[in-house]
């Protein structure tokens, strides 16, 4: 090769040299950029607000910064902008603004989850103000002047009524030159799932979707929810913590894609555990191969309701205005068309009424449905009779517990109520309404929990083992003794003895010779002579 | 002032030029212009980018176990570019070791290991050594699982070696086991001793090239012309050379490119690896251990290694006591590269 050819060589290698260096170049600046946080976007609109608040609300502004909402451009007055005749708004800076940022103003740009969430019960958690919890808070732990109990207790998971401090001519109390509104304190701060705002919305995004960086992140994790469900009466938390799911979370959270931005989609960026968003809320890949979106309608699958002193299971009734209730399955189901009149829970002077609405129904979803639709996130990591067995479990759980126990219980207290013995105004009055509030309503609920969650300490020894307990050393005799003191002992004794009479709860009877005599027997074989109760001797 | 300024240089640097171009316009044999006759300056090119990629890479790099693999991850994930010299300096190390193979396989088919030449081939044979070592340092410098494991395994071969084995692991592992000691001595060998070493071996390599001069060879198919016996080293030969090393940065870059430097688990002591593998050059080392045993695949090794570096003298004294014909050594040298190359295959299929 003469020297000229090298040359032309050497050009055409050095050419072939320096376009792979743009390359090495061009793959170090996508790498750059990846791993940029990238910057908020501070719009012209948003640019007052954002430098005055960083000096007064420092931390605020750097949470939105590192929101998905400054990387978009959404900023202050995109969220807090109100119109003049809401409630609550006022002219800040030349901006009209509110305060409390509800539904409505996410339902601007977020509206399928606002409608969806909107219907479920999470908005409609603050609706407990008529109910046992909220007599407790309000009037046995609270004082008529003092709802403190209720205000930093049961309101801050379900929900208040936001009311606005009111002078003696009603006027809502105004402070500052700007004559910002002031909320009344006993109702905000509150975040509560159901929060029952101003502008007739319900709910908090914020309850989930922590601001101001509303990151999926914590959404997605299960101690978001851990905040409110958990406790002796709802132990969802502690149950998925004992849960084989749980563990499984906390050992693989660097693979659970919590980060992911957009869908998270169980069985496509994820599969090493499920969490509460999960199986409630998230989308999942079906056994199709299909691709099951996500609902904030919490409810869509669940079958049961573990929340009343029976459990039913519970039919979807939609109604033609976007609205939608839960049928008991003791209830006959509405034909589609039919109009129905429903219960609504509206905010009138800011006072919570009930309203009766007539309604059409839009469609029928059977509880048979929504179960499909739970085991359909079941399915993407267990086989069909896996699920079904488990529900086999879950459902013969909550039918021993209906049966034996929360249906004879609670007929015995209508009875009473009925009779007279007790005083349907005075729901607590007596300790056998105190015991059989615990019964269903925390021993109860989690056992049912327990089952349905896997948890199988919190289904035991924390469920059932107190409801029994409960049950043949409390209730029971509670019951005779309230009986007696109204004049009607002996009638409840009998009533009680033929309860007891029954095949279920025969082994208060005592073991049966043969049985006493296994027993006894076993005991010896384990742990050696003469170390069997002396009920087995 | 250009005038002033080249009459100060020409004062301080007082060369000849014209000599120096006499020297670089040396002749040299015709047959280097076949390009297996560059494999020799292709190491030396591909060090040279070793070296580079090597200082850049030591000013990230943390010799402790603490932080070895954390630094390296540092550099691959965060450091401008850093992953692209990393590569660089894995694929360069790669190809080094390759070409030092071919370079001796072209010296050895070729015969340019005979007389006046042996000690040249010893040291060559040195300079691969050398090579080998440097590779097995600086992958063991990573810190992953299969560095910290696969330096276990070849301290525990060391230690097999007869007479000296006990003391020399004693040396590599700055202990009875590998430890933090061995990483800091392996850092220190990777860019202290070996650097040093090879050097004085590169310098003694070509200095006996200048001095015995490049053997000429003649194809029996090629006709040259008696002016065309030699060609000048610069610019002809040096151009090839050029030539090459612009090559080599192009593959280096697109292997850097395609194939970048990954990044295993961290070194666990508590936890043996399913599998554990050396890297490729020590393949045949590692199937012939797990074909016999410890003893046996050490002394094994020795002797190839020894057989290797003195198989100038080995073919003299089979020629002049059992009369093996000098062709005799293609053959050897197709069977024992053949075995090379058989031994590691075998080792990555079975991986």
């Amino acid at each position: 090769m003469s020297l000229d050819a090298k040359r032309i060589v050497i050009a055409v290698l050095s050419f072939f040299f320096l376009a792979s260096l743009l390359l090495v170049a061009w793959r170090e600046t996508l790498k750059q950029r990846a791993e940029e946080e990238p910057k908020p976007i501070v719009t012209a609109t948003n640019a007052a607000c954002v430098t005055c608040h960083r000096q007064r609300s420092a931390g605020l502004v750097m949470e939105w910064e590192a929101s998905r909402h400054a990387q978009v451009g959404v900023g202050c007055v995109e969220c807090h902008q109100a119109r003049e005749d809401v409630p609550g708004a006022w002219r800040h800076e030349g901006v009209v603004v509110t305060t409390l940022v509800t539904p409505t103003n996410c339902g601007r740009c977020h509206e399928k989850e606002v409608r969806e969430f909107s219907r479920s019960h999470h908005a409609r958690a603050g609706e407990i103000i008529y109910s046992l919890d909220n007599v407790i808070a309000l009037k046995i732990a609270g004082t008529p002047g003092n709802p403190a109990d209720a205000v930093n207790g049961c309101w801050q998971c379900h929900g208040s009524l936001v009311r606005f401090q009111r002078d003696a001519g009603g006027q809502i109390v105004r402070s500052g030159p700007e004559g910002r509104p002031l909320l009344a304190p006993e109702t905000w701060p509150n975040s509560g799932m159901g929060r029952l705002n101003p502008d007739g919305s319900k709910g908090s995004c914020h309850a989930c979707h922590s601001r101001h960086e509303f990151k999926a992140k914590l959404s997605r994790s299960p101690e978001n929810c851990g905040k409110c469900h958990m406790g002796p009466d709802h132990p969802q938390i502690e149950i998925y913590n004992e849960s084989k799911h749980g563990i499984a979370f906390y050992a693989n959270r660097d693979r659970m894609a919590l980060n992911k931005e957009g869908d998270w989609v169980l069985g496509r960026d994820y599969a090493a555990a499920p969490t509460c968003a999960t199986c409630h809320i998230a989308g999942y890949v079906a056994v199709t191969g299909e691709i099951k979106g996500n609902s904030h309608d919490v409810g869509e699958r669940i079958s049961w309701t573990l929340r009343p002193i029976v459990s039913t299971k519970i039919n979807l009734v939609r109604f033609s205005d976007g609205t939608q209730d839960d049928f008991p399955d003791t209830r006959p189901l509405p034909a589609v068309g039919a109009t129905v009149d429903t219960t609504d829970y509206v905010v009138e002077n800011e006072t919570l009424v009930t309203r009766t609405v007539p309604r059409t129904v839009a469609s029928v979803v059977p509880w048979q449905t929504r179960r499909e639709a739970m085991q359909g996130v079941c399915r993407t990591c267990h086989d069909q009779a896996f699920v079904d067995n488990f529900y086999a479990q879950y459902d013969s759980l909550v039918t021993l517990y209906n049966e034996k126990f929360a249906v004879p219980a609670k007929q015995m207290m209508d009875d009473l109520t009925a009779e007279g013995v007790l005083d349907p105004r005075s729901p607590f009055g007596e300790p056998l309404q105190w015991t059989f509030y615990e019964l269903w309503h925390h021993q109860g609920r989690r056992a049912r929990h327990g089952a349905s969650m896997m948890g199988p300490d919190y289904t035991h020894w924390h469920g059932m083992y107190e409801v029994a307990k409960t049950f043949y050393t409390e209730f029971l005799p509670e019951v005779v003794e309230t009986a007696a003191r109204r004049g009607r002992g002996p009638e409840w004794q009998a009533k009680v003895a033929a309860l007891l009479a029954r095949p279920e709860h025969l082994w208060k009877a005592g073991l049966s010779p043969e049985e006493a005599g296994a027993l006894g027997q076993s005991y010896r074989q384990r742990y050696g002579p003469k170390s069997e109760p002396a009920a087995a001797r | 002032m250009r005038e002033r300024l080249r009459r100060f240089f020409a004062a301080s640097f007082p060369v000849d030029w014209d000599q120096l171009r006499a020297l670089g316009a040396e002749p040299v044999p015709h047959h280097l212009k076949h390009w297996w006759w560059c494999l020799g300056g292709t190491p030396l090119y591909l060090f040279i980018v070793q070296v580079a990629t090597g200082i850049l890479l030591t000013l990230y790099y943390v010799p402790d176990p603490s932080g070895a693999y954390e630094s390296v991850a540092h550099i691959t994930r965060d450091v401008r570019f850093g992953w692209y010299i990393r590569s660089l300096h894995k694929w360069s190390a790669t190809l080094m070791i390759a070409a030092v193979f071919l370079h001796m396989l072209r010296v050895f088919f070729t015969g340019a290991y005979r007389w006046p030449r042996q000690l040249n081939w010893c040291v060559g044979t040195a300079l691969l050594a050398t090579t080998l070592g440097f590779g097995f340092t600086g992958y063991s410098l990573v810190y992953e699982q299969l560095s910290f494991w696969g330096a276990t395994v070849a301290a525990n071969l060391v230690e097999a070696v007869p007479l000296v084995g006990h003391p020399a692991a004693l040396l590599m592992r700055g202990g009875a086991e590998v430890s933090g000691n061995t990483l800091t001595r392996f850092f220190v060998f990777h860019i202290g001793l070996f650097p040093t070493v090879m050097l004085v071996l590169l310098f003694l390599h070509i200095l006996l090239i200048r001095l015995h001069g490049v053997t000429e060879f003649e194809f029996p198919r090629e006709q040259v012309a008696p002016a065309e016996r030699t060609f000048p080293f610069w610019p002809h030969h040096a151009t090839t050379e050029l030539a090459i090393g612009v090559l080599l940065m192009y593959v280096l870059t697109i292997l850097a490119l395609t194939l970048p430097a990954g990044l295993g688990p961290k070194a666990n002591p508590q936890v043996t690896p399913m599998h554990i593998h050396p890297e490729w050059y020590f393949y045949f080392s590692f199937r012939l251990l797990k074909l016999t045993s410890l003893r046996t695949s050490v002394y094994l090794t020795l002797a190839l290694g020894l057989g290797l570096m003195g198989w100038p003298f080995l073919e003299d004294a089979l020629h002049r006591w059992l009369r093996m014909p000098r062709d005799a050594s293609v053959v050897v040298g197709v069977l024992g590269f053949g075995a090379f190359l058989v031994l590691t295959v075998w080792e990555s299929l079975a991986g």
